[in-house]
């Protein structure tokens, strides 16, 4: 499939991009695209783009190539990998981007709102004011010590970090005996998109070695902490 | 031409219906048209490295991208040579193209006992054998030694082991040679220094060059080279390479010259 690239901004240190796509054809939060401009790419390798937080109504992804200039021509594949999917009965849910930009963790937040839910955003770091200036009132936005001591509060968690991070934020739940539901978007590179099972995307959980490309990159926390490598 | 006409076709000779086949490692362990749209633009499948235990990823993994191409370290994982038949020797059989087996020669007892494991497997047309880096030709001697058998046997080269096989390639005329990517190092975020082999158009040059050499030797060639243009791939042919391996190109959405 073929899209357009219809503006190029900043969000915190990524460089994102507004793709117009027909709204069946957005990934999912946690879900990515395979992107590659259809003329003149001398990148050997695809770009994989995630939705992040924007505009409502227009599908934002980051993060792409710096040389990418809004009117590129893209050749994109559809939704690829397992997104975050939020239960039914949903209450309370705690967002957490663990180390990296909250942009794709953020995406979460108005379904969960739509659904009925509380949401709160843990961070020890100041978002980028692009996106404090994108959160409702409704939305807490905490340290991460106040997730840890009330650990009683969400009935969700839904984390987003880089896969060398799982073993220290495995750390953070060591003297925890953790009852909530929760998921981790698993950042790592994902070269082959599926194609090839090359093992660079691997990540170790409790059900055995699973590649993020194909079975993630979206792992539910039980399988990932305090084993994943 | 990847297939000549007027040559005799002997047992262990390969032919090509057509001359494209993908780089080991990069395509998976059993052809799937679902995910790979273009296979039947390929004239053979070549398995992941399959070594004869389990291997698991490397704990630094990595694809690390540079100017021109990237560096791949994943340490191979496979799930061994016995489960490896077990789960794939359906989907070979039933693959629409012949199957090459990619296997990690390691030692040439292990080797011997793989390459056993495989003959008599419908649609398998041949046996690679993966070389250690640091392989020095006694070595490589006991390694062919230890594949003689039923299928063709193809030594996987990489440029800079020329120099040292290549007496001994000359000596024991394999079936055919496969010259694969060079490795390379390159530093990851932490600074710390990987290893790997180097895939991109950026190695385009060097295997062109190294390919010439084992051309001039009259060996029947698969060659690797970061091809990413029809115009290189007519290159090797016109060279005489049988056939050429396909990298990274593989991965891109749209594979310029395969689709």
């Amino acid at each position: 499939m073929q899209t357009k690239l219809v503006e190029v901004f900043q969000i915190g240190a990524e460089k994102g991009g507004v793709l117009d796509l027909p709204e069946d054809a957005w990934p999912a939060p946690g879900q990515h695209i395979a992107c590659q401009r259809a003329k003149g790419d001398s990148d050997p390798l695809n770009s994989q783009v995630f939705q992040v937080i924007g505009e409502e109504g227009h599908l934002n992804v980051a993060s792409i190539p710096e040389d990418w200039q809004p009117g590129d021509i893209l050749t994109v594949s559809t939704p690829q990998g397992r997104g975050f999917v939020l239960p039914p009965d949903l209450q309370h849910v705690a967002l957490l981007p663990y180390r990296v930009s909250p942009g794709r963790i953020l995406c979460l937040m108005r379904e969960a709102l739509n659904m009925g839910a509380a949401v709160s955003f843990f961070s020890d770091t100041v978002p980028p004011v692009e996106i404090m200036n994108r959160l409702p009132a409704a939305v807490e936005v905490s340290p991460i010590s106040s997730l840890l001591e009330n650990l009683d509060w969400p009935d969700f968690l839904a984390v987003d970090l880089e896969r060398g991070d799982l073993p220290t934020f495995s750390t953070l739940f060591e003297q925890v005996d953790l009852k909530l539901k929760g998921q981790v978007l698993v950042r790592t590179a994902m070269p082959c998109r599926g194609v090839g099972e090359c093992g660079v995307c691997a990540v170790r959980t409790t059900k055995g070695w699973q590649l993020a490309c194909a079975d993630g990159p979206v792992f539910p926390l039980k399988d990932v902490l305090h084993v994943a490598q | 031409m990847w297939l000549n006409e007027n040559a005799p076709i002997h047992k262990h000779d390969l032919v090509f219906s057509k001359p494209f086949v993908n780089s080991a490692g990069l395509l998976g362990f059993a052809p799937d048209p679902h995910k790979i749209p273009f296979i039947s633009n390929l004239g053979a499948f070549i398995t992941h490295p399959i070594s004869r235990k389990p291997r698991y990823p490397a704990s630094n993994r990595a694809c690390l991208p540079y100017p021109g191409g990237f560096l791949l370290h994943t340490g191979l994982p496979n799930p061994g040579i016995s489960r490896s038949v077990s789960r794939y020797k359906r989907a070979w059989a039933g693959a629409p193209l012949p199957v090459i087996v990619h296997l990690l020669a390691e030692d040439p007892e292990s080797l011997a006992e793989m390459i056993r494991k495989l003959e008599g497997l419908e649609n398998v047309m041949a046996v690679e054998l993966g070389l250690p880096p640091d392989c020095d030709s006694e070595a490589f001697r006991k390694f062919m030694q230890a594949s003689v058998g039923e299928l063709p046997v193809i030594p996987c080269l990489s440029p800079e082991q020329i120099p040292v096989l290549r007496e001994t390639l000359l000596e024991l005329r394999p079936a055919a040679v496969h010259l694969v990517e060079p490795r390379g190092v390159l530093p990851n975020a932490e600074g710390n220094l990987l290893t790997g082999r180097l895939y991109g158009p950026g190695t385009f040059p060097t295997m062109l060059h190294a390919s010439r050499e084992l051309l001039d030797d009259g060996f029947q060639l698969i060659v690797n080279g970061g091809i990413s243009s029809k115009l290189q791939a007519d290159t090797f042919l016109n060279a005489g390479a049988i056939a050429l391996g396909l990298g990274s190109t593989l991965w891109r959405l749209k594979p310029e010259f395969l689709v």
